[in-house]
């Protein structure tokens, strides 16, 4: 039985940007939006859209990722015949590699997309967060009869050369490829989420490897490549809420924007598209008598004594009395202390902020830095952690990091 | 075989008590009510059992099972899909009449077949009207330690008040027990004693081939209750030991009480007291976060995922998807799924079932001592 469109999700990157939250765990795996991780979202898009095969690919730090997807049920990706599965690089006859590249990795899982013998092929990323209904894009490729599309995202002209751009004609056929260029032809940056048509795709992975000056990489290579042979190729336009959240003020930017769906276009609350996680399983979250809460998302297991504003909590989360919250993402099991105050920051999971410490402030005219704490890390009693800071190693009491 | 299972099988019975809350079990039965945010009844002795190596549970369903089929699904949140064993839902048997049994006796001799198939050498008991992170572990060794032929439950705690008053056994049956050096001497069938009693919790552990062997005898006698007809008339030839649970319970008997024991969990201690040592599953409904809305107040509240808070909120317990609008004031209120609160509304007292609505500008109010109940799908 073949399959019409299965997924392959690239979710090897380190991301390096992510410093401290990207010590122990990879980029898809960091945590997101009070409950989910990164990789909620393609996985979600994957399941609403109808595609019930995923492969996902990954190598950096996968341990914590391999726990987190388990058999894929939270997704609803269990499936006798197919479901997620989780592809690291593997011993072969011919020896044994690391993915060199995006384009690498799934060349060294042809064998795993035979297996489902799909006519379509599409390649996500893992460190976005976007809710995309992948169906409609499918549609969008077969009308055209591409055998190549690309989603696109229109950005401000003054932006576009930090992104791979897309030229295409009025009938959205792509007609030039620019990587990151100083003149910029077209406003349209490639989301790096790409349908091929199967035997496309198989063909040029194989004449890409063949080539030992490629640098194996999708952007780089083979969309070069297709376009060089004149392939049909079509650009998808996209006009949702898209981020590329590789570095820590982005992913900042992308949780606040969750606190406020009405204006950002992130709106989690939609019944009709679900974001999937795996479960706390916490008891429900609890707001003191003294407690203020405002605009503010709270999960399971938290339980809050002080003030607590424009921020994202995540599972089990302690806000002692006295300590004040704001503009602050903090994941899951993290202790704030008795006046302690964190502002303007990401704290990762379980994290102890000691009585009275400061972490962060508040953006200034010509600070706006987002301090950031890595999972596990002590800082002591009356400690300052600066907006710029990047803490990870402990921090006694009383000490000072910026 | 490497196991650390107990071995012992679980048989839980999900109508009992349903007639003390006739209110609540209007679409359900006592094990589907919705408690603690986002809970329900049965979660709690389910949870227990499996935390404590009990993975082959049978749940005797009566009537209105429809929710709890739901709510149960394969089991797979309780971590009971098993090959072997796991979550066994054992409806009434439609021969040429659906015969729906009364009491335990019945219950059980509906499922003789099934006993002697299994394995385990003990099988533990019990209702799901008791709310509480029950050792069973430590009940199965003391009954093993003791040399008991059956083992009862009890804790130390006053009979509620409406169940003093009823005259009437059609409510259910109740139980005190007369303990002295762990032997249980004396069985009384709903007294009506002021104070603190030993207060069985229906929680039995028997032995799986004396249990096949007793529930034989009285079918065959017409008897109908376990405790009543079995245990009680037989005290001075068997050995009924008392196991003393002293953790938290939650124990459901009336409406008011219902809302009390939601109301109790407001003070950490007794979350903490409920859900520990060890959790308690249930199912998950991937709501979102809940969100608090520029304009929101909440002090001293327990809400669960998915609720959208603007208005003003204050002594509640919120479960999953509560909405609550803008200009709304709610006070020591139980609401539970997806209860809206329109705009303006004001409501205290007030325990709304599953997808209530409060229309914008409503005021309903009960009092402490009693809250107004709103059924399921209704609109104020």
């Amino acid at each position: 039985m073949a399959k019409e469109m299965i997924a392959m999700l690239l979710a090897g990157g380190q991301g390096s940007r992510l410093y401290a939250l990207t010590q122990k765990l990879a980029k898809p795996a960091v945590p997101f939006g009070g409950k989910y991780r990164i990789i909620d979202f393609p996985l979600s898009n994957c399941v609403n859209s109808g595609i019930d095969t995923v492969g996902i690919l990954t190598q950096y730090q996968p341990l914590v990722l391999n726990e987190y997807i388990g058999n894929g049920q939270p997704w609803d990706l269990d499936r006798l015949y197919g479901g997620v599965h989780v592809l690291p690089p593997y011993q072969q006859a011919s020896g044994s590699d690391w993915y060199k590249g995006t384009a690498n990795a799934i060349y060294q899982n042809i064998s795993f997309i035979e297996r489902y013998n799909p006519q379509y092929v599409i390649i996500l990323s893992g460190d976005q967060i976007c809710k995309q209904d992948y169906s409609d894009f499918l549609r969008f490729h077969k009308e055209k009869g591409a055998e190549f599309s690309v989603a696109v995202m229109e950005v401000p002209w003054d932006e576009a050369s930090r992104f791979g751009l897309m030229v295409a004609d009025e009938n959205d056929k792509i007609t030039e490829f620019q990587e990151k260029p100083k003149n910029p032809k077209s406003n349209l940056a490639s989301m790096g989420i790409y349908i091929f048509n199967w035997d496309i795709l198989k063909k040029y992975l194989v004449e890409d490897e063949a080539d030992p000056n490629s640098e194996n990489d999708f952007g780089n290579n083979i969309i070069p490549n297709l376009l060089r042979d004149g392939r049909n190729m079509y650009a998808y336009h996209f006009d949702g809420y898209w981020k590329d959240v590789g570095t820590i003020s982005s992913l900042w930017e992308a949780n606040m924007e969750v606190l406020d769906p009405e204006h950002s276009g992130i709106n989690l609350f939609d019944e009709n598209w679900k974001i999937y996680s795996r479960n706390s399983g916490m008891t429900g979250h609890k707001i003191g008598s003294d407690a203020v809460v405002e605009n503010s998302m709270i999960t399971d297991g938290c339980r809050i004594h002080g003030h607590v504003k424009h921020s994202i909590l995540f599972a089990g989360v302690q806000v002692e009395p006295g300590a004040v919250v704001e503009d602050a993402v903090v994941m899951g099991g993290t202790v704030i202390k008795a006046g302690a105050v964190v502002k303007h920051c990401i704290v990762a999971e379980n994290v102890v902020v000691g009585e009275n410490a400061v972490v962060g402030a508040m953006p200034t005219e010509t600070e706006k830095g987002v301090a950031t704490v890595g999972s596990g890390i002590y800082i002591g009693d009356n400690a300052k952690i600066g907006p710029n800071a990047m803490v990870n190693n402990n921090v006694k009491g009383g000490e000072e990091q910026w | 075989m490497v196991n650390s299972n107990a071995n012992a099988l679980g048989i839980l019975f999900p109508n009992s008590y349903d007639s003390l809350v006739p209110d609540l079990v209007g679409e359900r039965l006592m094990a589907s009510i919705p408690f603690a945010g986002r809970y329900r009844m049965v979660d709690f002795m389910l949870s227990s059992m499996v935390n404590c190596g009990i993975d082959n549970v049978s749940l005797i369903v009566r009537k209105n099972y429809h929710s709890l089929m739901d709510h149960l699904g394969s089991g797979r949140e309780w971590d009971l899909t098993r090959k072997n064993g796991g979550l066994n839902i054992v409806p009434p048997f439609a021969d040429k009449s659906v015969k729906v049994y009364n009491g335990r006796v019945e219950a059980l001799s509906n499922i003789l077949d099934f006993l002697r198939s299994q394995k385990e050498q003990y099988v533990v008991m019990s209702d799901t009207n008791i709310a509480a992170n029950f050792d069973f572990k430590a009940m199965i060794n003391e009954h093993i330690t003791s040399g008991a032929d059956v083992t009862i439950a009890y804790s130390k705690e006053e009979i509620p008040a409406s169940s003093r008053q009823t005259i009437s056994t059609n409510r259910g049956l109740y139980y005190t027990l007369d303990v002295e050096d762990g032997i249980v001497k004396e069985i009384y069938i709903n007294p009506k004693d002021e104070g603190i009693q030993n207060f069985s919790l229906n929680i039995y552990v028997v032995g799986r081939e004396f249990l096949i062997e007793q529930i034989h005898n009285a079918f065959v006698r017409g008897y109908s209750y376990f405790e009543r007809d079995i245990v009680a008339p037989q005290l001075d030839t068997l050995k009924v030991h008392g196991f003393l649970f002293e953790g938290y319970i939650a124990r459901i008997s009336d409406m008011k009480n219902y809302f009390d024991e939601n109301m109790k969990l407001l003070d950490d201690a007794n979350v903490d007291a409920l859900f520990s040592p060890s959790p308690i599953y249930t199912k998950i409904r991937d709501d979102n976060p809940t969100r608090y809305i520029q304009g929101a107040v909440a002090k001293n509240i327990m809400a669960a995922d998915g609720c959208v808070i603007e208005g003003e909120v204050e002594n509640c317990v919120l479960f999953r998807g509560v909405k609550i609008a803008k200009g709304a004031k709610v006070k020591n209120c139980v609401l539970m799924q997806d209860t809206v609160v329109g705009e303006g509304a004001s409501v205290e007292y007030l325990i709304t079932d599953k997808n209530v609505t409060i229309s914008a500008g409503k005021e309903v109010k009960g009092t402490d001592t009693f809250p107004v109940y709103v059924a399921k799908n209704q609109t104020v």
